[in-house]
């Protein structure tokens, strides 16, 4: 029988008459009708749920964990929150801690204060909390369009409502503070829900006088590279040509207005040596940086870096600046040193050998022309330098770059494609920040050399801009906490003002996190060793390179200092002065100095015998008894977070007993040498 | 027609006589063929030849349905049907397109003011449709060309250059191009032999009708087409396979 | 198995359900289709040319199991719906990942519809070709482009029902149209809308329009194009007489 007329006696038996037809089709109509619920019976979630229960079924805690498995489609509904999450139904036991070396989906989650059921999984991680399909759960499709967060920028999620930098989430702290630190929110707004919108902490500097301190020739060399003059420069790098850089520099001098020209210094190089030997008395190394002779960077990084400081700056500018920062730049963070005028003269002679001898020999510019200045005002109003430095005759732009508040909810559909990047949102974010042009040569957004861990911390930070965020109930929110600016008053409060103390102290919640907290400092010590250390600061910790410079105060001004600082920056906890003789008893400090060293371990991290004491954490106590008030020992040995918060000291709670017996033996210590002979 | 005759109507006078049919069988209770001059009365079958509804139409009928839904059940199991994000009336999709039955009109949108794409035009064509029976019904479906050729092929040359000037006046040449490929098409069959037993002689055997009825589908199938895939952002011609 | 089938049919409770009674003659098939209420709208005996596949392509019969087919995964599909934002969507999320056979009933219902447009237009054309719409039928034809317009606003409606966006820009493009027509072009828009913009009210308004009105009016023009079939004369099978 062949094969063609088997077929058509097959098809005759199924499509013969009508009946026939009518009954296969019947017959293949069901069947297709029972692939429905066939399809029902293979949905991913069910997989999962059974693969869960069969890793359990191996497990000594089986019956426990079988106990809590709850089969079918889980969710948590938040109503209120806009949040149905059914992310549970796969990640089946979140909170099953003893499964922690499991794959996903069955990992459990890392502890954190939050409720799951109170918040959702979606809130932090995002995703489509509805789907029950891995696909549709986790990645961007025409009806979802945020995907889940990669794991990398989890801190993105806590973000929405923490503003209050949280310990757990260094990386997204980091990221705001690079944010701040590197100018990008002088272009870019930032609001925050409260309102407010983040400030730089880049204190670019005006530029209205700038000729008067460098030269065109150094400003060319800077705008092309920044990087390349210091690699601490905080400045981006706009990719100018050669002719750009040219004309933007012959505008800058341009624009600056006229100043006082100072009178030239005489230096020599017998000042220069001396010169350094009064840098390194006054700390400037504190805050500034310099290449030693080894090529090292030592120094600190509050200030810019000063290892070709003379090729800079002018030496009649460095001498008028060295002389009083405030007169050139009334914002500076630099204190006013009060050097006298051959003092200035030795700085100047140093600072101004601090050459590079590639610059001068280098760049050569013709006189700037009219056109070339034009263009480079054009130039200046394109790239918005103006958004950082105040200039003459430029404004301020508003709006100069897009509005960064919602970026972390910018959908995929609107991300800029590049060759070689994932058309996701961090993946976007990243390589515009890591590369700006990389997305078209007009795009206006400078480069920052930011190292890989960089970029992440920032990404994370701007992930954290949902619009989301902007819309959750204040209940939620963790604002930043409010600076109230405190500023010190009287002729005390112009004086410390004028020595920039809020650079590196901090007082009432106000100012810089290099030097110890001042607020109680007039309950902690006595007003003879405050007046002395003014004069002559030297450091209480042996560990620590950074001291208070030398300010050259006069007698006047110090004790004018050291009387406010005794009666304004008193603690409400206690009086200083209210001391029971009967508990500073010699009986007291002998049982006192075994606690030191035997119950308490105090010498651990201080030094009390600069002989044989090699505690080197803690600031020395050789010179407790002369420099500590008696009660704030005692406060600071009960609870000393409560007197200064963060302070490293344990917190001992200690008896009331011990903590005089202590006190009385550290104010025996009036020993005036410190560990190692100097001094 | 033919199984129509039953009675005994006398066809008295077969000259010129003009046909036509009442629906109203109060008033012409007998329906009636007509034997004009040129065609015979050559029955070859009379009376009924009819089945019983049940079961030959009834089972043919479920078989019909049962293909159909086999069919949809089939789409149904490979093909989800679409949805996209939440509405969202802030962020305005580019291009936000109308269901896919309403492109063609949404198409002419492009060429022409609101009022005209929107109300004026998709009237006339409903209105077109209703009264299709009643005007200028052409019973005896003759051949656009079999009488008057000269005359018409004048009158179609004219009517068709008239409406592709309106058409390029209005740069709409996605109407334009169907419009010329059926007038062209007419204008063509005009040369076809008569006899011709082929594709050419099917189509001049075909009424004015037939031409006008053609020639809006083709438009409408043309817009619609044109109107879901060719159509992007801005509704801006795009290539359905992507840039080349 | 078939005397089983006609002792059932013989049974008492059977015949006065089906009044047809036992016999498999013409008159008793004849019944079947007259005492039957869905039935009796079509005429006891057909044309047998009506039936070949190639006269008719079976287009209106398809259009009407079509009809069918929405009408009962509608009244499912209604079981999880509701008509209000954003709660519209969200079911479109419950029938896609929790409903059993949600997907599967939102398919078949999309499909189907889509499915019902074209087999409607094509059924018009099908019967213009064929000169189905000529006198005595010219009132049947009419009837025939009231359901295809009943078909395009049936569909329309259930458009925005998902409330996703594609439902709600299409509707907004549809409805921008209507607000060209002369004088009181953004009454009619008001009206239909139930507001200026696409919004919670056009939701309610479209639904109920999709899920009763539409059909209701549907299904009163759908009999009386049936009825028609038969009182003008049964389906057209054409000029020609075979052979």
């Amino acid at each position: 029988m062949s094969f063609r007329v088997r077929g058509r006696r097959v098809r005759k038996w199924f499509f013969g008459d009508s009946a026939r037809a009518f009954g296969t089709l019947g017959v293949l109509l069901l069947a297709l009708l029972a692939i429905v619920p066939a399809k029902d019976r293979f949905r991913e979630w069910l997989g999962y749920q059974k693969e869960y229960e069969i890793l359990i079924r191996g497990r000594t805690d089986g019956v426990a964990l079988a106990k809590r498995f709850q089969s079918g489609v889980q969710q948590i509904w938040l109503p209120e929150r806009d949040v149905t999450d059914r992310c549970m139904t796969c990640h089946t036991r979140l909170k099953e801690t003893s499964l922690a070396g499991v794959g996903q989906p069955f990992r459990p989650h890392p502890p954190i204060p939050h409720s799951l059921t109170e918040f959702g999984c979606t809130i932090c991680h995002r995703g489509q909390g509805v789907a029950t399909t891995v696909e549709e759960a986790h990645r961007s499709t025409k009806a979802w369009e945020e995907p889940i967060l990669p794991a990398q920028y989890s801190e993105a999620g806590c973000g929405q409502c923490h503003r209050d930098g949280l310990k757990g989430t260094p990386q997204l702290n980091a990221g705001r503070v690079l944010l701040a630190r590197y100018g990008c929110v002088n272009c870019h707004r930032l609001v925050s829900p409260e309102g407010g919108a983040s400030q730089g902490t880049d204190r670019p500097p005006s530029l209205k006088r700038i000729a008067e301190k460098t030269t065109r020739e150094w400003i060319y060399f800077w705008i092309k590279d920044p990087q390349a003059w210091a690699a601490t420069a905080t400045m981006p790098n706009f990719g100018l040509s050669d002719a750009d850089a040219r004309d933007v520099s012959a505008f800058v001098i341009s624009q600056s207005s006229p100043g006082s020209i100072a009178p030239a210094v005489a230096t020599n190089d017998a000042g220069a040596a001396a010169g350094a030997e009064l840098y390194g008395e006054s700390f400037c190394a504190s805050c500034h940086a310099m290449q030693n002779a080894a090529g090292k960077i030592t120094g600190g990084d509050l200030a810019p870096d000063l290892t070709r400081v003379g090729s800079k700056v002018r030496p009649e500018w460095l001498a008028a600046w060295v002389k009083n920062p405030a007169a050139y730049l009334p914002g500076t963070m630099m204190p006013h040193f009060r050097f006298d005028e051959k003092q200035i003269g030795l700085l100047v002679s140093y600072l101004g050998r601090k050459q590079d001898s590639y610059f001068p020999a280098n760049i050569r510019l013709e006189p700037a022309t009219a056109a070339q200045i034009a263009h480079g005002q054009k130039l200046v109003l394109e790239k918005g330098c103006a958004a950082c430095h105040e200039m003459n005759g430029v404004a301020r732009p508003d709006n100069f770059a897009p509005d960064l508040t919602a970026v972390g909810s910018l959908p995929p559909a609107r991300v800029l494609l590049a060759p070689g990047v994932p058309r996701t949102l961090p993946d976007y974010l990243a390589a515009k920040i890591r590369e700006p042009h990389a997305f078209g040569r007009e795009m206006k957004m400078p480069r920052n050399q930011f190292t890989d861990a960089q970029v992440e911390q920032l990404v994370t930070a701007l992930l954290a801009q949902t619009s989301r965020s902007q819309t959750f109930p204040a209940a939620l929110r963790r604002p930043t906490p409010v600076n109230v600016t405190y500023q010190p008053a009287g002729r005390a409060g112009q004086l410390m003002k004028d020595l920039r103390c809020l650079s590196c102290h901090s007082i009432n919640g106000t100012g810089g996190s290099m030097a110890p907290d001042l607020t109680w400092e007039g309950s902690s010590v006595q007003r003879a060793w405050l007046l002395d250390f003014l004069k002559n600061p030297n450091t209480l910790r042996p560990v620590l390179i950074r001291r208070m410079p030398r300010f050259n105060l006069s007698n006047d001004d110090a004790s004018t200092l050291a009387d406010y600082i005794m009666t304004a920056y008193q603690t409400p906890a206690f009086d200083r002065e209210e001391v029971d003789a009967t508990k500073l008893t010699p009986t007291e400090a002998s049982r006192g100095k075994s606690l030191f060293y035997g119950k308490y371990a105090c010498n651990s991290c201080h030094i009390v015998d600069p002989d044989n004491d090699k505690g080197y954490i803690g600031p020395t106590l050789t010179q407790a008894g002369t420099r500590l008030n008696a009660p704030w020992i005692f406060h600071w040995l009960k609870n000393a977070q409560a007197l200064r918060p963060g302070s490293l000291e344990l917190n001992w709670n200690m008896n009331d007993e011990d903590a005089w017996a202590i006190t009385a033996f550290l104010m025996q210590q009036k020993n005036t040498r410190k560990p190692g002979g100097e001094r | 027609m033919v199984d129509c005759i039953r009675g005994t109507s006398p066809v008295s006078e077969p000259k010129d006589f003009r046909a036509s049919f009442d629906s109203d069988s109060q008033r012409t209770p007998v329906r009636v063929a007509f034997v004009t001059r040129r065609t015979t009365p050559h029955v070859t079958k009379a009376g009924d030849d009819r089945v019983m509804t049940n079961p030959d139409a009834l089972l043919r009928v479920a078989v019909a349905v049962m293909a159909l839904l086999i069919v949809l059940v089939v789409v149904s199991l490979l093909f989800d049907a679409p949805l996209e994000g939440l509405a969202n009336p802030l962020q305005t999709p580019n291009p936000a397109k109308a269901p896919w039955y309403f492109l063609g009109l949404q198409e002419l949108l492009h060429y022409f003011p609101p009022v005209v794409a929107g109300v004026v035009i998709p009237s006339l064509v409903v209105l077109a449709l209703v009264v299709i029976p009643y005007f200028n019904v052409n019973v005896e479906a003759e051949g656009f060309w079999n009488r008057n050729g000269e005359r018409k092929s004048i009158l179609v040359w004219v009517a068709v250059a008239a409406l592709s000037a309106f058409l390029v006046w209005f740069s709409v040449y996605a109407v334009l191009v169907p419009t010329l490929v059926s007038g062209g098409a007419l204008i063509v069959t005009a040369a076809a032999p008569p006899q011709d037993k082929g594709f050419g002689g099917w189509l001049r055997s075909k009424p004015l009708p037939f031409w006008i009825m053609t020639w809006f589908l083709v438009v409408a199938i043309t817009l619609t087409v044109i109107g879901t895939c060719f159509r992007g952002a801005g509704w801006s011609w795009v290539w359905p396979w992507g840039e080349l | 198995m078939n005397s089983l089938y006609s002792r059932l049919r013989g049974t008492a409770v059977w015949r006065s359900v089906f009044r047809s009674g036992t016999g498999d003659t013409n008159l008793h098939r004849s019944l079947t289709v007259q005492q039957n209420i869905f039935l009796h709208l079509a005429s006891v005996k057909i044309r047998r040319r009506a039936l070949e596949f190639g006269v008719t392509w079976y287009l209106g019969t398809l259009s009407m199991a079509s009809f069918v087919i929405l009408v009962v995964t509608g009244v499912l599909l209604m079981l999880y719906y509701h008509p209000s934002v954003p709660q519209a969507y969200a079911d479109m999320k419950d029938l896609q990942f929790v409903v059993s056979a949600g997907v599967f009933l939102r398919n078949l219902h999309r499909w189907a519809a889509h499915a019902m447009v074209v087999l409607v237009f094509a059924h018009m054309f099908k019967v213009f070709y064929r000169g189905a719409y000529r006198p005595p039928r010219e009132f049947n034809w009419v009837v025939g482009v009231m359901l295809l317009l009943l078909t395009l606003f049936l569909s329309y409606t259930g458009y925005l029902l998902p409330w996703d966006q594609l439902a709600f820009w299409a509707i907004t493009v549809g409805s921008n149209i209507i607000s060209a027509v002369p004088a009181m072009g953004a009454k009619i828009r008001f009206l239909m809308l139930g507001g200026h913009t696409v919004n919670a009210n056009a939701l309610l308004r479209f639904y109920v329009l999709h899920c009763v009105i539409l059909p209701l009016i549907a299904a009163v023009f759908l009999a009386v194009h049936f009825w028609r079939i038969r009182k003008d004369g049964g389906l057209y099978t054409g000029d020609k007489p075979r052979e």
